[in-house]
């Protein structure tokens, strides 16, 4: 079928299957393959997007679901010129360690961080609940997300 | 190298943490090359079968299906990355979940059809899912067909010997009837014999997955004779030596790029995928990429070993600890059992060099084959599997003597310059157990523990425990370590090196000893990892031997650049090199920054890049490093409901020099985190009558999130390791040893309840507390 999907500010029209899954568009469609996918069903977060601002699991969203959506990915979170202060905290405080997890990690954290600017420890450990990681312990991961509160607030 | 270092020692812009948090790190799942096919594979449903017949006449004919193998299709070559021990595909399928036949086809829907629509007949086998009954003399046996060509030990494996491969039987072993492996130092009987108070214990420990959050990918490209693979592998250059094997290829004619994997954990080793995407490629003359989905993940990938261990120890009122007498049964799955057995040398070296104290040791092993998916190395390998067991030992034997349990461990611990059981002929390097131990017990607060196990009142009760531990930390001598760095004429510095980054960034690691020695920062340094085709042979990542081994390679390699570009620098400023420097790119003379010469122009007066590579084995060396540790954990347990709430735990540990204190203590506070879900939540399960695997689902595999992980305070007593240039040592995989048994421990001194079997569910720790109460009764 054909759809459109509005992806990082930009319209894509495509022929999918029907039963393709945003995550399937994204990363076999648009070769934006910055989405990752470890179990394909909603158990793990690795595939988390921001869908009208709001964190979702890639994986379980159809294509279609999508249409008229704002659809965010980790490919769209700087302005290319320097990274999002996300990004830069979670590579200083070494919160990306395998890397699988992180994108979504991060998307996860924005959608946080646009509603509530200054969260606790215990918030962020809510909010990002969602996405597992093997790797971190996930110490390092709240440490990056406060910071980087800290800098958007700093900013606004 | 003594400090001030201006790279080393720093939390330096991590080298991949860019490609990470923008997506833009190519990992072999996100590889795709133009007129690429997919590939699945179609797998078994039982768990021990003969394969009758493969039909694939109505696969074949679906549109878009290029190519499908059977086990008649492939080459009956054996390879693996233990021993040599798989063939492509078998005739006999030995656990549910194992390779029947392979598909290439348009896209991936098309060969999950084509796999759907080929047609198997099985002649269906027993089966045997446990390695004490497969011991038995009436057991199944679970691998029938045994390598008819067995060809011994690997090029890899210098040491070590082929085992004898018994048809008749499930265990592996040299001799009939005899343990896998048997320890003996002292008489273990007299130790007992000698003891004031004794121990009796049995453990359990179940399957484990890695869950590394990649499911692994592997595309392969075949051209003109010649195969390049990108795939999920620690160990490129053994994954490269199976695919040689079988496509009858030299060595130098495949490629494996491993750069980035989204996380390794031991796990990502071998790959019979991998070889059949290579058969594929080369059949049909297109790229092919497989990307496993989860339930393969788990299914075919190896898991932390389930197993059993029968303890008995005593110790003196002085608090000596008498005699270690442990049988221990580990299921290896479907492997033939070098893997598992390896794993069990290392099980029953490491923890009784830790307890060098205690001269009395029998410990026999028996690994036995079974229908489940295959058990090898996870991380915090071998002392995963024995920590649990002989550390809440010790902890029982030291209350039972009224002695502080923490006080026992380090009385009968290892010492500097003792010899070591692991590595016969070497002895211990520096050991900075006391200090871990004692700066992990001054940060839980050791003393606040219950004087009284299990007196504290009310039905929500608290108590601290703690684990002391050694793990790998570099030095293996049958490992290759290698680097290479060039100075190019354009003023490039490239470091190469064999090593996936398969999370631990050890790219930055090296890279900062290498920037260090050559008077760079790190943006002046660039280079290649984990691509066979460009870099020195390395073993890979594993058994925490990075830092260390492929460290002191990449040291010695820096050291030669260095010496080469002072020579020649030394030639064209006709100075002395004694009084010349590196800075920033530049050798210059000491105190005079003006009257200096590049890299660049050295290289170009040279006539092209510079290179020298470096080696390391520690085969050269007496002494061995060994990394220490201690966990502390406090926890309340609910004793209406069983449930083990961990309030604070302490990974305290010897790390020699932190070459990147943020590396160390992310690798300290991911094992940790880990070692929780080990100890309470994680577990992998099969159903008893049919093998069929239970909980392969990513949430079932019950992984911590971030509400189940505690606070956790690491502590890193920076001890240099004297045989490492820069006093480094490797610690990515022990903070995960110490948790299971601290959490035991600590549960005991809430409770009074020994819990003895991992994970420590809330029922099965109910389940101790209410039979406890009812022998008080």
């Amino acid at each position: 079928m054909r759809i459109t999907l509005k992806i990082n500010g930009t319209a894509h029209e495509l022929e999918i299957p029907t039963n393709w899954t945003l995550n399937d568009v994204l990363r076999n469609k648009l070769d934006l393959t910055g989405t990752k996918l470890a179990c394909n069903y909603g158990g793990c977060g690795s595939c988390t997007v921001l869908m009208d601002g709001v964190d979702v699991y890639s994986c379980s969203v159809l294509a279609v679901e999508a249409q008229g959506k704002e659809i965010t990915t980790i490919e769209g979170l700087s302005d290319g010129a320097e990274l999002h202060p996300l990004q830069r905290t979670f590579a200083d405080s070494y919160a990306a360690q395998c890397g699988w997890c992180t994108p979504g990690m991060i998307l996860s954290a924005k959608a946080l961080l646009d509603h509530t600017p200054n969260p606790t420890e215990e918030e962020v450990r809510l909010a990002l609940s969602g996405v597992l990681c093997r790797c971190t312990g996930y110490a390092s991961i709240i440490q990056a997300v406060q910071d980087a509160g800290r800098i958007l607030r700093g900013k606004a | 190298m003594n400090p001030p270092f201006s790279v080393v020692g720093h939390n330096v812009t991590p080298v991949y943490g860019t490609g990470k948090v923008t997506g833009s790190l190519k990992f072999p799942a996100d590889i795709v090359l133009p007129n690429m096919l997919w590939m699945k594979i179609l797998r078994s449903p039982h768990a021990h079968a003969l394969i009758s017949e493969v039909d694939t006449s109505k696969a074949e004919k679906i549109p878009g299906v290029a190519a499908i193998l059977s086990y008649k299709d492939v080459p009956r070559v054996l390879f693996g990355p233990f021993e040599y021990e798989l063939y492509p595909l078998d005739g006999e399928v030995k656990f549910v979940g194992d390779a029947v036949a392979a598909v290439a086809a348009e896209d991936w829907n098309i060969a999950e059809e084509a796999v759907r629509a080929i047609r198997v007949e099985y002649q269906v086998l027993p089966a045997v899912y446990d390695p004490e009954a497969a011991l038995k003399p009436d057991s199944p046996i679970a691998v029938l067909n045994l390598p008819e060509a067995y060809t011994g030990t690997p090029w890899w494996e210098e040491h070590g010997s082929a085992t004898h491969l018994d048809p008749t039987t499930n265990l592996y072993s040299a001799a009939k009837g005899k343990p896998t492996l048997v320890y003996q130092r002292g008489d273990v009987e007299k130790g007992l014999k000698e003891s004031d108070r004794t121990v009796e214990r049995l453990f359990r420990q179940p399957m484990e997955s890695g869950v590394a959050h990649e499911p692994r990918a592997c595309v392969a490209h075949y051209e003109d004779g010649h195969c390049t693979l990108w795939c999920s592998v620690q160990e490129p250059y053994k994954l490269g030596n199976s695919v040689a094997r079988v496509l009858s290829l030299p060595e130098e004619s495949v490629r494996v790029i491993a750069t980035a994997i989204g996380g390794g954990f031991g796990v990502k080793v071998g790959g019979r995928y991998a070889v059949l995407a290579a058969l594929l490629a080369r059949q049909t003359g297109r790229p092919v990429k497989i990307w496993f989905t989860r339930e393969e993940e788990t299914l075919d990938a190896h898991n932390r070993p389930a197993l059993v261990h029968y303890v008995k120890a005593g110790v003196k009122k002085d608090g000596s600890l008498t005699a270690f007498q442990i049988r221990t049964h580990l299921d290896c799955g479907h492997w033939l059992g070098k893997s598992a057995s390896r794993l069990a040398e290392g099980m029953i070296h490491h923890i009784m060099d830790l307890y060098h104290g205690c001269p009395n040791v029998l410990w026999e092993v028996f690994v036995a084959r079974t229908n489940h998916p295959a058990a090898g190395p996870v991380r915090g390998r071998s002392d995963m599997e024995s920590h649990f067991a002989v550390d809440s030992v010790v902890d029982e034997l030291a209350h039972a003597i009224g002695m502080d349990p923490l006080e026992v461990r380090l009385k009968n611990r290892v010492h500097e310059g003792d010899t070591l059981c692991a590595s016969p002929g070497k002895v211990m390097s520096s050991v900075g157990l006391e200090e871990a131990v004692r700066k992990g017990a001054e940060a839980i607060g050791w003393e606040r523990r219950q004087k009284e196990p299990g007196s504290d009142p009310g039905m929500k009760k608290r108590g601290i425990g703690m684990a002391m531990v050694i793990h790998s930390a570099g030095g293996q001598p049958f490992r290759t370590s290698a680097g290479r760095v060039e100075v190019h004429d354009d003023g490039r510095v490239l470091y190469f090196c064999g090593t996936a980054d398969q999370g631990s960034e050890q790219q930055t690691t090296l890279r900062q000893m290498v920037a260090e020695i050559l008077g760079l920062s790190m943006e002046q340094i660039g280079g290649v990892n984990a691509d066979t085709a460009l870099c020195p042979r390395d073993t890979g990542p594993i058994s925490s031997r990075t830092v260390y081994s492929t460290g002191i390679a990449a040291v010695r390699t820096a050291e030669a650049i260095k010496k080469k570009l002072l020579e020649l620098a030394s030639r064209s400023l006709e100075v002395s090199a004694e009084d010349l420097e590196l800075r920033e790119g530049f050798v210059q003379v000491r105190g005079v920054p003006s009257k200096r010469v590049s890299f660049a122009e050295i290289a170009r007066a040279a006539g092209g890049p510079i290179i020298e590579r470096g080696e390391f084995n520690a085969k050269e060396q007496p002494s061995i490093p060994w990394g220490f540790a201690a966990s502390f954990v406090e926890v309340e347990v609910d004793t209406e409901t069983g449930e083990v709430n961990i309030l604070k735990l302490v990974s305290s540990h010897d790390v020699g020099r932190a070459i990147n204190p943020a590396i160390v203590k992310g690798q300290i506070e991911g094992g940790a985190s880990w070692g929780l879900g080990h100890a309470l939540t994680e577990g992998f399960y099969f159903d008893d009558r049919t093998g069929t695997a239970l909980n392969q689902w990513f949430l079932d595999l019950k992984t911590p999130s971030t509400l189940d992980t505690p606070e956790i305070v690491p502590i890193m007593i920076e001890k240099e390791e004297p045989t490492h240039p820069f006093g480094a040592k490797g610690c990515s995989e022990i903070s995960i040893v110490g948790v299971a048994p601290a959490i035991a421990n600590a549960i005991y001194n809430a409770t009074g309840v020994r819990m003895t079997e991992i994970p420590m569910t809330p029922d099965r720790v109910l389940k101790a507390i209410r039979s406890r109460k009812g022998e008080a009764a």
